[in-house]
């Protein structure tokens, strides 16, 4: 029979026997490098995949590069030392990424391509937001106000680009402008927003509107300019709704400007669901195994993969934001984290 | 008599000696007058009062950073911070101004002084922070700047996570968007900026000082001038003009942005070389500095209405700056030839 102190024993024993501290829970710390914590998506998209990532059990370490290469290679090599179980990789340059993309292979460190494509060598995944295809969207959204004022598709449109070196702006205008070729009554004029600075956004707007007082509507690359150039509008004595606006990224500044009246549509990247589609893979990624080219279904999103000649590749559509659903909890300008459940893929 | 000397003995006599000093002296100002001819005759839509209105206002930036940049070059000293000094105080007028920010609810009255106060404020702090540096620490102004330009500009990018701070207060929106006479409020004040501190620089012990010190830093302390009083004054200057365009920034873009004015600096000292100030000191005049300042706005508004793919926009004003400049240089030769 047990006295009281062979059970205070035995209890004592179980207790600690019981108690598993966090750090031994952890499957091992992954990497995610960003290019640039000066907006809110790549820093949003760290914090969702920080919860993510936890509930399969893995620590994650995020660095910034501040938009150049070469200190993304210094993380990459730096970071390869600490042994990470995957690198997860927003290139600042997708060639220059390429080196220390395949030194983390030699090392056994898969590396995971999100938001923009490394197509210079294989990645275990790409999780990308289908940019030409927002572009497409919000040239099919333009059409649609255009002919909702008009009664045809037609007037002055203003297409403010982001900085013309930047990929996903380049995408964002091959798919808009394509798509606006095939309405020969709208006069689309396009100016870049150099280094995607508002300040440039609102003199491009303001010098357009002294030029063609009766544009029509301003696509702007990104909701991140939508506060100045409104501001513009706004001081060139238009009503909210005259000039009417979409932007290309579903950036907090547009949602802003939506609530406000300002802005009719933002066409958001599905962030949210890009980084989700990490976390699915994940588990298929680290083990190397085969992930199927198909449809998936990624928070609601259709994600298309394929097997490109970097790896597989997963584009994923964006989705249009109104008045209507401005506050809606999937919009990644709100700043929320999706509170579900992460279904990795088997 | 060679050539030469013969066109230098005919430069050489009075009136005509004059005229090409006056035009020399103005170069700039010439510049900007056939380049405005240019893009009127050969730009659709540039040759109209709201363009040139659009000019003098979008000038309003690049020109307080360029006469910040010009007063301290003047008196020997650099300060590469004034674009992040004006970044984070556009910042911080937003977070104290909007509904975004601190949402403080304050009426116009209220909000306009209190942003206005915080931003200058703000300004002190960083001109005599970078005093310090170089005259007590005694590193290098270019150093020394350009680590506090690094350091405030991450702080811009810290100071709210990245993200942007919008919905200004309508009051404080209000000062970017008034007129005086149909003319834009911004360029009323740009322009009174300029004409102030011309009057300083020329008229004002403290400007000839400036002057003396950029010149040479001993002569005017063996003379008995506070050389680190006028230096300090020169950093503080620089600080409060620099806040004060974050202020005007914060108003004209209704917030602020992580990215805010990213590259002015580069505009603001291409303004300030082309304006005629000497990099080495103790030369130079703001007129000249605002005729610079409105030969860039001039491009970037032409570049703003020509047809080109966006992707030659840098190129093309890179250009057409490479060419004013060196326009602007041939009248050192000309200088050195003829006079």
């Amino acid at each position: 029979m047990l006295n009281r102190a062979g059970i205070s024993a035995l209890v004592a024993a179980s207790i600690s026997f019981s108690y598993v501290p966090a750090f031994a829970q952890s499957k091992g710390t992954i990497a995610y490098l960003l290019p640039d914590s000066g907006g809110p998506f790549y820093p949003d998209a760290g914090k969702i995949l920080k919860e993510f990532l936890q509930q399969e059990g893995y620590d994650l370490t995020i660095l910034d590069s501040n938009n150049k290469s070469d200190v993304q290679l210094n993380q990459i090599d730096n970071v390869i030392n600490l042994k990470p179980k995957a690198i997860i990789v927003a290139a600042v340059d997708f060639d220059a990424v390429v080196p220390g993309v395949e030194k983390a292979k030699a090392a056994g460190i898969p590396t995971i391509a999100f938001d923009r494509q490394i197509k210079g060598t294989t990645v275990g995944l790409t999780s990308v937001a289908g940019a030409v295809e927002i572009g497409q969207i919000a040239a099919d959204q333009a059409a649609d106000l255009l002919k909702a004022r008009y009664g045809q598709v037609k007037g002055n449109v203003l297409e403010i680009t982001g900085d013309p070196g930047d990929a996903y702006s380049v995408s964002l205008r091959e798919g808009f402008d394509g798509k606006m070729k095939a309405f020969p009554d709208v006069k689309l004029v396009t100016k870049p927003a150099m280094q995607w600075e508002p300040t440039n956004a609102a003199n491009v707007a303001q010098d357009q509107l002294q030029a063609v007082p009766n544009t029509d509507l301003i696509f702007y690359h990104s909701g991140y300019l939508a506060s100045a150039v409104t501001a513009v509008v706004q001081a060139a004595g238009k009503k909210a709704g005259e000039v009417m606006m979409i932007d290309g990224d579903g950036d907090p500044g547009g949602l802003t400007q939506i609530r406000a009246g300002w802005q009719q549509v933002s066409v958001q990247q599905p962030m949210p669901a890009q980084v989700y589609a990490i976390a699915m893979f994940l588990d298929k990624v680290l083990k190397g195994e085969e992930i199927k080219p198909g449809k998936y279904d990624v928070l609601g999103l259709e994600g298309t993969m394929t097997n490109e000649k970097w790896g597989p590749n997963l584009k994923i559509p964006g989705s249009v934001i109104t008045k209507a659903n401005v506050d809606g909890p999937s919009n990644w300008g709100n700043g929320k984290v999706p509170q579900v459940k992460v279904q990795p893929v088997n | 008599m060679s050539h030469d000397n013969a066109l230098q003995a005919d430069f050489s006599a009075g009136p005509t000696r004059q005229i090409v000093e006056l035009l020399l002296e103005h170069a700039v100002w010439l510049i900007l007058i056939v380049l405005l001819a240019v893009f009127c005759i050969f730009i659709p839509g540039y040759a109209q009062t709201g363009i040139f209105f659009n000019i003098l206002e979008q000038s309003t930036f690049i020109g307080l950073l360029s006469v910040s940049l010009a007063i301290v070059i003047i008196a020997g000293q650099m300060d590469l911070s004034c674009e992040a000094t004006m970044a984070l105080s556009a910042m911080v007028t937003a977070w104290l101004g909007s509904s975004q920010g601190l949402n403080l609810d304050l009426p116009g009255w209220l909000i306009v002084p209190i942003t206005l106060s915080a931003a200058l404020l703000l300004g002190i702090v960083i001109g005599l922070f970078n005093a310090l540096l170089v005259l007590r620490v005694g590193v290098t102004a270019f150093i020394a700047t350009l680590a506090t330009y690094i350091f405030f500009r991450g702080t811009v990018v810290a100071f709210n996570g990245g993200k942007g701070i919008f919905g200004l207060n309508s009051d404080l929106r209000a000062v970017a968007t008034f007129r005086v006479f149909g003319t834009p409020g911004l360029a009323v004040i740009t322009i009174f900026i300029f004409v102030i501190f011309s009057a300083i620089l020329r008229k004002t012990p403290f400007g000839r000082y400036l002057y003396l010190l950029g010149g040479n830093a001993v002569a005017p302390f063996r003379a008995g001038i506070p050389v680190v009083k006028v230096a300090v004054w020169a950093f503080v200057i620089s600080g409060l003009l620099s806040a004060f365009a974050g202020w005007l920034l914060a108003a004209r873009t209704a917030g602020a942005t992580a990215n805010l004015g990213v590259g002015m600096i580069f505009e603001a000292f291409a303004a300030v070389v082309i304006g005629g100030v000497s990099l080495k000191g103790g030369v130079g005049s703001l007129p000249g500095v605002f005729a610079g300042v409105l030969l860039l706005t001039s491009i970037r508004t032409a570049i703003n209405l020509l047809g080109m793919p966006p992707q030659y926009t840098q190129m093309i004003q890179g250009a057409l700056v490479l060419a004013a400049m060196t326009l602007d240089s041939f009248k050192q030769v000309i200088r050195v030839r003829y006079l």
